[in-house]
């Protein structure tokens, strides 16, 4: 039974967003093959990075928790985990979306890239001894660069806000995953790698890493459910 | 201590844009400030939104250097420009560009004076002549103007 364990994480994760999706109000099942292509675009480089950390011994998995079916090093499960998560946040997104347009909030959008690109660069330049904490910021300050100004998307705020709601689900998920609630963590890090501040269970850099990986698939989600 | 320096940044801020604003971005940076009153760039980010780029560079360097140095003044100063950029684009794009329409409808005095003379800087389209160059201190004679009707 504890093989299961993250291949649950995983089903729990998705389940209620997948039922959901075939709802007339929601109808979020026509977006399946743009949402795919999306995660997939992303996931690409996102589990080479994974593959990358694994083989340095940044992070390991714990494979009493897993169905021990793995390639390159990563179990089949963290290799879903890349399409399973983005898929409830882009659906969380995607509902929102549809019932709250809330365009004020691209006002905020210098502000909130401003902030965060002085407070990454300062983190990312104290702690370049820490490979975990130094990829993880320089992928969010460049994807913040990137989205902000040469894609120059009016939603950074509003895709924030909605992060922050997901934290709801990101918690519990990533919370198992780091050892709460189970006997030994399924996710290990080096403690020489990251920072060390951990919310619960849970690194902050997971939190950053998560931020910028569902802010690159929204955007390559919108622009491929808009060119349908 | 602390407090005091970055209160006194944030204000030698608004001196220090006052000179960039006036004599840099209506000096030899005018074609990156230009889009931003003859709105040349429709529809997007305007190219003023670099800017922000060259005030989070030294906020970025003194910051850094500062917790080096067991956050020494150096963090501060760097904490008191960061804190001006953010009252920067409060005030700029939310306030005065009215980019959202929270305080379209505002009494306050001061932000009637600051749109004012916001509005004055605008009407001038070339890089040359050109007033108001401040954003959270205007001229007197536009507090005048509102702080007066306020009272009466």
């Amino acid at each position: 039974m504890m093989a299961y364990t993250y291949a649950l994480i995983l089903f729990f994760t998705i389940i209620i967003c997948f039922i959901a999706s075939f709802d007339k109000r929601i109808q979020f099942n026509l977006q399946f093959g743009s949402f795919l292509k999306a995660a997939i675009l992303v996931a690409v480089p996102f589990i080479a990075w994974d593959i990358w950390f694994t083989a340095h011994g940044v992070w390991w998995f714990n494979t009493d928790y897993t169905l021990g079916i793995s390639f390159f090093g990563l179990p089949l499960e963290e290799i879903l985990f890349f399409i399973c998560i983005p898929f409830s946040c882009i659906f969380t997104y995607y509902t929102i979306d549809k019932y709250y347009k809330w365009e004020v909030l691209s006002a905020f959008n210098n502000l909130l890239v401003f902030v965060s690109i002085i407070i990454l660069s300062v983190v990312g330049l104290l702690h370049t001894d820490k490979i975990y904490t130094l990829i993880t910021t320089i992928v969010t300050i460049l994807t913040l660069i990137y989205l902000h100004f040469i894609a120059k998307v009016d939603w950074l705020t509003k895709a924030s806000l909605v992060f922050m709601l997901l934290m709801l689900g990101f918690f519990p998920v990533n919370g198992v995953l780091t050892g709460s609630f189970i006997e030994n963590p399924i996710v290990n890090y080096n403690p020489k790698d990251f920072l060390g501040i951990r919310m619960f269970t849970i690194p902050i850099e997971d939190a950053v890493y998560g931020y910028s990986q569902f802010l690159l698939v929204l955007y390559f989600f919108k622009k491929l459910s808009k060119a349908k | 201590m602390k407090v005091l320096l970055v209160i006194l940044v944030f204000i030698l801020m608004e001196g220090a844009t006052w000179l960039i604003h006036k004599y840099i971005m209506h000096g030899f940076l005018w074609f990156l400030h230009k889009d931003h009153h003859d709105h040349s760039n429709k529809g997007e980010l305007e190219k003023n939104d670099w800017f922000f780029v060259i005030f989070a560079l030294p906020t970025i360097a003194l910051m850094y250097f500062g917790s080096l140095e067991n956050f020494n003044y150096l963090f501060f100063i760097g904490l008191g420009i960061m804190l001006y950029g953010m009252a920067y684009f409060f005030v700029h794009d939310i306030f005065i560009h009215q980019r959202i329409k929270f305080f379209t409808h505002t009494k306050n005095a001061y932000f009637l004076a600051l749109r004012r003379a916001h509005k004055q800087h605008h009407k001038h389209l070339g890089k040359e002549e050109g007033e108001c160059f401040g954003f959270l201190y205007v001229p007197l004679k536009y507090f005048r103007m509102y702080f007066k009707s306020a009272k009466s």
